[in-house]
């Protein structure tokens, strides 16, 4: 197997689980209450052939290459346990791993994107080019985040692996470590978090109070 | 093994992987200068003024033709490549190729390199429109293709791809996609010529227009050890953009930027360090109406400019000499002058035997060539004005 058709492959691993998913969720709603190994190869089965289907004559999933052609190791790892947590029903990521991958993918974007699409002179889009300082600070990151036992430093891991062995197109650290839907979803996720603190946070008196009798009666 | 343990291997394991670019960084720490940029040119003909020019594509069939470039094969011939199709921006547009006929100065018959099919196939993912194609040769006489692809979008939605020849443009490799932006890849593009690097590399003007519009650089490795691309920025902001690289020699390095602002005013920043670091951009004293321009280094150590002799249009194009690296300039000829007619898009090249070719955009309908030499262009600058 070429290079090329291992890059090709992993770049339709992402698209391919966003299907699934998205399947899994209407077989939840509307499909017989089945769960298990048989269920998802199946669902796995249709999701490629939604890929498959041409549309102007160029298959779906190569749309999908054409606007984003690499989605990072831990997107794809992220959707891949969701699809399994729900699936299996197995919690492999706990709210701490969640939080993490969301805290990573939101701090992380912040970094990049703003100066990678110019905002001043210095590109920090250099750094995963070369051994850098995004290196030392991705392997402190993760030996804490291992050494705490907690799982999203696992797929940190996977991504320096992935970023050795050139599993995507890119050869720039960075696009192994994140993408622009990843700290999308990250920073929705974090704001929905935020969103129920401040709600559980309000006074209760601002909530109207039970009618009854006054408390001096 | 214990979960200790277990845990204290996996660190090591991530430690080690990400330590381990440190290792190919020791490698690598001979960084390429710029090699001279016209080392093995013969001395300028210092005989009569000569002058030249043709179309190359007359009477094409494709209505519009647009952003050409050209450079020398091995056995001096030169080749071209540009976009042509129904209009820029369209998906009919097809990357065009001639080059001339051995022996001979005349043209080859146009033909389509690449088109949107072809692109998709190559890339292996969706492709709608195809443009701004750079032609450039190595020290081994292979020939190298840069050109943009969109799938989605206008012009900020490009991406950079890489197409190579080894029998002087008859039979190309299959396109490759660079990945240079970490935002989707979106908004890399390229429009002038490449200067050589001492390691047998090449270092190509780039440049974004997504948010902001500034210049960069996309350095390509020597290719006979495996494709390497990597890519560093001159400037950042709405600095200005579409780089024209002069080297002035091993170290010092000249970029000149098409102006996006009201200043209307050719900018140029300066490097001295191998086009690592670069100086802020300055304005020249010369306009620019948000149009394309080149430049190149000429054997005798002057800087010549072909550009767009205005603050509002593009329907002229003179030609402008520096013997002061940059710092003043004179114009010395004007190729073109019709009012409300499109001369753009110059793109300068000074071959082996001294003579010097310019192709650009004519009319927006052809591609123009023309070759002269050092004594027409100083006999133009002997000319009284007007």
């Amino acid at each position: 197997m070429t290079h090329s058709t291992v890059t090709l492959l992993f770049s339709s691993l992402a698209p391919w689980l966003v299907v699934l998913a998205g399947l899994q969720a209407l077989a939840n709603r509307f499909g017989p209450k089945m769960r298990g190994g048989i269920r998802i190869t199946l669902l796995g089965l249709v999701a490629a052939g939604l890929l498959a289907a041409p549309v102007r004559g160029i298959s779906i999933a190569a749309w999908v290459r054409g606007v984003a052609a690499g989605f990072s190791i831990p997107a794809t790892g992220l959707l891949a346990l969701a699809v399994w947590q729900t699936e299996f029903r197995k919690v492999v990521f706990s709210k701490a791993d969640w939080r993490a991958a969301w805290v990573f993918g939101a701090l992380a974007g912040l970094v990049l994107y703003p100066l990678a699409l110019g905002l001043t002179r210095f590109d920090p889009y250099v750094w995963g080019w070369h051994f850098s300082p995004l290196f030392a600070a991705v392997a402190a990151l993760s030996a804490l985040l291992l050494w705490r036992q907690n799982r999203f430093g696992f797929l940190l891991l996977l991504a320096v692996a992935a970023y050795q062995l050139r599993l995507l197109e890119s050869a720039n650290y960075w696009d192994y470590l994140l993408d622009p839907v990843y700290w999308a979803v990250s920073l929705l996720a974090l704001a929905v978090r935020l969103a129920r603190v401040v709600a559980l946070s309000q006074p209760a008196a601002s909530t109207p109070a039970p009618p009854g009798p006054p408390p001096n009666a | 093994m214990s979960r200790t343990g277990a845990r204290w291997l996996l660190i090591a394991v991530a430690v080690a992987l990400n330590v381990l670019p440190l290792l190919r960084k020791a490698d690598q720490a001979s960084c390429p200068s710029l090699a001279p940029e016209s080392p093995a040119h013969a001395p300028l003909d210092a005989q009569s003024p000569f002058f030249t020019n043709e179309l190359i594509n007359p009477g094409s069939p494709r209505p519009m033709s647009h952003v050409a470039s050209i450079c020398e094969l091995p056995d001096g011939r030169l080749a071209a490549a540009w976009y042509a199709g129904s209009r820029e921006g369209a998906t009919d547009v097809a990357i065009c190729f001639a080059a001339q006929q051995p022996g001979a100065s005349a043209w080859t018959r146009p033909r389509p390199l690449i088109s949107p099919a072809r692109a998709s196939r190559d890339l292996h993912r969706a492709v709608r429109k195809v443009g701004n194609p750079v032609i450039f040769s190595d020290a081994a006489g292979n020939l190298s293709l840069l050109y943009v692809t969109i799938t989605l979008g206008g012009w900020s939605g490009s991406s950079l791809n890489l197409t190579t020849s080894a029998d002087a443009g008859l039979t190309w490799s299959p396109s490759r996609r660079l990945t240079l932006s970490p935002f989707f890849n979106l908004s890399e593009l390229v429009r002038n010529r490449p200067l050589a690097l001492s390691d047998g590399g090449t270092l190509v003007p780039i440049y974004h227009e997504f948010i902001g519009k500034f210049p960069e650089l996309l350095w390509l490795g020597d290719r006979s050890h495996g494709l390497s691309a990597m890519k560093t920025r001159i400037a950042g902001g709405r600095s200005g953009f579409q780089p024209a690289l002069a080297a002035l020699g091993t170290n010092r390095a000249l970029a000149f930027l098409r102006d996006c602002s009201a200043r209307a005013r050719i900018s140029l920043a300066r490097s001295e360090d191998s086009a690592r670091t670069w100086s802020d951009p300055q304005a020249l004293d010369l306009p620019n109406p948000d149009s394309g321009l080149s430049a190149v280094r000429l054997s005798d150590g002057r800087l010549l400019l072909a550009f767009n002799d205005s603050e509002t249009g593009r329907d002229n194009l003179r030609l402008a000499i520096s013997a002061d690296d940059g710092r003043t300039w004179k114009r010395v000829a004007t190729l073109e002058d019709e009012p409300r007619a499109e001369f753009s898009y110059p793109f300068l090249l000074q071959a082996r035997d001294g003579k010097i070719h310019i192709v650009y955009t004519w009319k927006r309908q052809a591609i123009k060539h023309a070759a002269f030499n050092a004594a027409w262009l100083d006999a133009q600058a002997r000319r009284p004005p007007g």
